[in-house]
This record gives C-alpha cells, sequence and structure tokens, in this order.
C-alpha cells in the first residue's frame, strides 16, 4: 500500500476526512453522501437484504465516527472505510448468529420442559383415571377393560364372562359413562 | 444521498475535533524503552552470559540489539493490523511469524558460534529457567503493546494479538540470550522458541478478550 493516491475522487475524500477531523459537520453531510450508495450497495451484496443493509449502513458511519482517529491522513478514504463496513455486517452475522443459538437452545429447553410438563400431566391423569375407574363397579369395570383396553369384542367378552351379548355391551356402556362422569 | 436526521444529530453531538493517529511505525516506538528495559534488566537480574569474552561483545549484543528491533517491527506490524483497511494479507502475516519463530530458533547458534552448546545434566532445570525468564520477560511488553493496538481499531484482533505477541517474545528472548549461552536444538526449541511461541498465545488471548470487550460481545 502507498501513501498518496493518484485518483481524484479518494483525493477529494481524503480532503473531506482532514475537514471531518478538524470536527465540521459539513464534511461529515460529503462524506455520507459520496459513500453511502457505494458503502449500501456493498453492504447489501454482504447480507442480501435491504433493510438490514440500510441498518448497517448507519452503524459503519456510526463506528466511522468513533473510530475517526484511525483514519491516518494521506490515505485512501475507501480502504478504511469499506474496513469498518465489513467489520460492522461480521459484527451483525455473529450477532445474528449467537441469537439464533439462543434461541436454537431456548426452543430446545422449552421442548424439554414441555415434555416434562406433558409427563408430568400423563402421570396426573393415570392417576385420574385409575380413581375413576376404582369408582366403577367391578362387572362393569371389567366388561368395559376387556373392550376398551384389552381391545376384545363384546361377543368375545359374552363368552368369557358367561353373560349375555348385551349383557357385555350394556356393563362396558355403563362402565363408561361412570368414568366419564368421575372425571368430569 | 443525504444522512438521516437522527444520525446526523448523533455524530453532531459528539463531533469535536479529533487528532489522528500516528502512523504504526511511530507508535511502535514507544516500546523502544520498554524494549531496552526488558533487554538490559535480564543480564542484570541474573548474570551476562559466561561465554562472552569468547564470542565478543559486538556479536552477544549485536544479535540481541537486532533481534530486539526485529521484535519491535512486528510489534509495529500488529498496530498497523490493527488499522481498518491496513490489514495485512494471509501470507504475509504468516512470513512474519515464520520469520520471528526462525529467528528466535537460529540466532542462539549464530550468537554462540554452533549449534550444539548444551545445558549438560541439569537441561531441565536450565529450560525451565530460561522459559520461565522469557515468558515473564515478555509480559510488560505485551502489557504496552496490547494498550497500543487498543487504541487504535482492531478488526482481527487474533491476528493483531499474535503479531504483537511474536514481537515482544523477541524482544524478550533478546534479553534471554545476553544470559544463556546455550544453542542446542532442544533447549532453544523448547526453552526460547517455546517462550516465544506461549508469548505469541498470549497475545492472540489478550487481544481477542479486548477486542470482545469493546465490541460488547464478551
Amino acid at each position: 500500500m502507498t501513501g498518496g493516491d493518484p485518483d481524484p475522487a479518494e483525493r477529494e475524500l481524503a480532503a473531506l476526512m482532514r475537514d471531518y477531523l478538524a470536527g465540521r459537520l459539513e464534511a461529515f453531510d460529503a462524506l455520507y453522501a459520496a459513500l453511502a450508495a457505494r458503502l449500501r450497495a456493498y453492504l447489501v451484496s454482504l447480507c442480501r437484504d435491504a433493510s438490514v443493509a440500510d441498518d448497517l449502513l448507519q452503524e459503519t458511519f456510526m463506528q466511522m465516527h468513533r473510530s475517526r482517529r484511525t483514519y491516518q491522513p494521506g490515505r485512501p478514504v475507501s480502504p478504511w472505510v469499506f474496513a469498518i463496513a465489513r467489520h460492522v455486517f461480521l459484527m451483525h452475522q455473529r450477532g445474528t448468529a449467537r441469537r439464533v443459538r439462543f434461541l436454537q437452545r431456548l426452543a430446545a429447553a422449552m421442548r424439554a420442559d414441555d415434555a416434562m410438563r406433558d409427563d408430568v400431566r400423563s402421570i396426573a391423569d393415570v392417576d385420574a383415571v385409575r380413581r375413576a375407574l376404582g369408582a366403577v363397579p367391578a362387572s362393569q369395570r371389567r366388561a368395559l377393560l376387556m373392550h376398551h383396553v384389552e381391545g376384545w369384542s363384546f361377543a368375545e367378552i359374552a363368552d368369557r364372562l358367561g353373560i349375555r351379548l348385551n349383557a357385555a355391551k350394556t356393563r362396558a356402556f355403563r362402565g363408561m359413562r361412570r368414568m366419564r362422569e368421575q372425571l368430569k | 444521498m443525504s444522512a438521516p436526521q437522527p444520525l446526523r444529530d448523533r455524530i453532531a453531538r459528539d463531533l469535536a475535533p479529533a487528532r489522528p493517529l500516528p502512523p504504526p511505525a511511530m507508535r511502535a516506538l514507544a516500546l523502544v524503552p520498554v524494549a531496552v528495559a526488558i533487554v538490559a534488566s535480564v543480564p542484570a537480574l541474573h548474570e551476562v552470559r559466561p561465554d562472552l569474552p569468547s564470542i565478543g561483545a559486538m556479536r552477544a549484543f549485536g544479535f540481541s540489539i537486532v533481534q530486539a528491533m526485529a521484535g519491535i517491527a512486528i510489534v509495529a506490524a500488529a498496530l498497523r493490523e490493527s488499522v481498518p483497511g491496513r490489514q495485512w494479507r494471509s501470507r504475509d502475516v504468516i512470513a512474519l511469524v515464520a520469520g520471528g519463530v526462525l529467528m528466535a530458533a537460529l540466532l542462539p547458534g549464530f550468537a554462540a558460534g554452533a549449534f550444539d552448546v548444551a545445558p549438560g545434566p541439569a537441561r531441565v532445570a536450565v529450560a525451565v529457567a530460561c522459559f520461565r525468564t522469557s515468558a515473564l520477560a515478555a509480559l510488560p511488553a505485551l502489557a504496552a503493546s496490547a494498550v497500543l493496538s487498543a487504541r487504535a481499531f482492531v478488526l482481527r484482533p487474533a491476528v493483531a494479538g499474535a503479531l504483537y505477541g511474536l514481537g515482544c517474545g523477541l524482544i524478550a528472548d533478546a534479553g534471554l540470550r545476553l544470559w544463556c549461552e546455550f544453542s542446542a536444538p532442544s533447549h532453544v526449541l523448547v526453552a526460547h522458541v517455546g517462550a516465544v511461541l506461549v508469548s505469541m498465545a498470549f497475545g492472540v488471548v489478550v487481544s481477542t478478550m479486548i477486542g470482545r470487550r469493546a465490541t460488547g460481545t464478551a
């Protein structure tokens, strides 16, 4: 890298930077006017999002302002400004990646929490079902369990319990109704 | 395209004249007194190498002065790295690091006039003493370099830290060689180059920590 730059545009930018370092707001305005469009295009090419690029552009000018004393008078302004813009983009990207990681961790924690809550809920449900089942008369409970839990048909239940088909259906139905009432 | 009013207002609120930082090489000169103190303190606190009469003052002090200057030059390179838009290319960084490490590895042999001056049976104790002395001697230079680097705007803290760590390690090793006369490869690689590499690693850690604090990502 050399100290002098033959590019007239760079010379003009260097002169504006000198005035900016001297504390002239008009120099900042002129620098903004000269650099903003190029910087925005560069930032859009990096982040591929115009609205994010607009935010990063403002942040770039803020960073440029904070670190203006690191500009070395006489040197080209563009490499200095574009390096700051790239840094702002990288910081944004790191911040985004960190936020994504945080949200992923949060989501995983919430999922684990939900699973635990489901487990607790299912334990509570099982307990409630058990209590409700205990309140169902034994004959009805047996028919109910054979049909709804063990999967026997009413004909098989009737055959097995030595009762009529309708009686098997009635016992299972009444048992279920009783259980529902208990669970309400 | 004109600046949005909120941005303009924020800039206007804080638009005091700012004095630009001096060029990196000038800023690195601030390290010269620290380097002189380090190079002088090692033989002053221990003793001057016993083979000084045979190798001559020019060789003993000359190589140390050259190495200390190289260390300051590498710190200047780190300070240049700390300025936006003036970062070194990867191959330049590799060349600087390789050059610095090679210097620490080869100069003990050149200074002693041979590459086989070994510490004898107490080699572990000697190596530990050399390593500890070199690593500790680098700390003041590291602190000063970290401050100088942080005053700029470090975009690649690890690279800047590695470079100033290496430079400070070389400065400390330059002082160490005024005390240590051994040049056997096993001793040089473990005690001298090892201490330089530790200083380099320490520079990376310090610079990264400062960088994270500066960008609020700690």
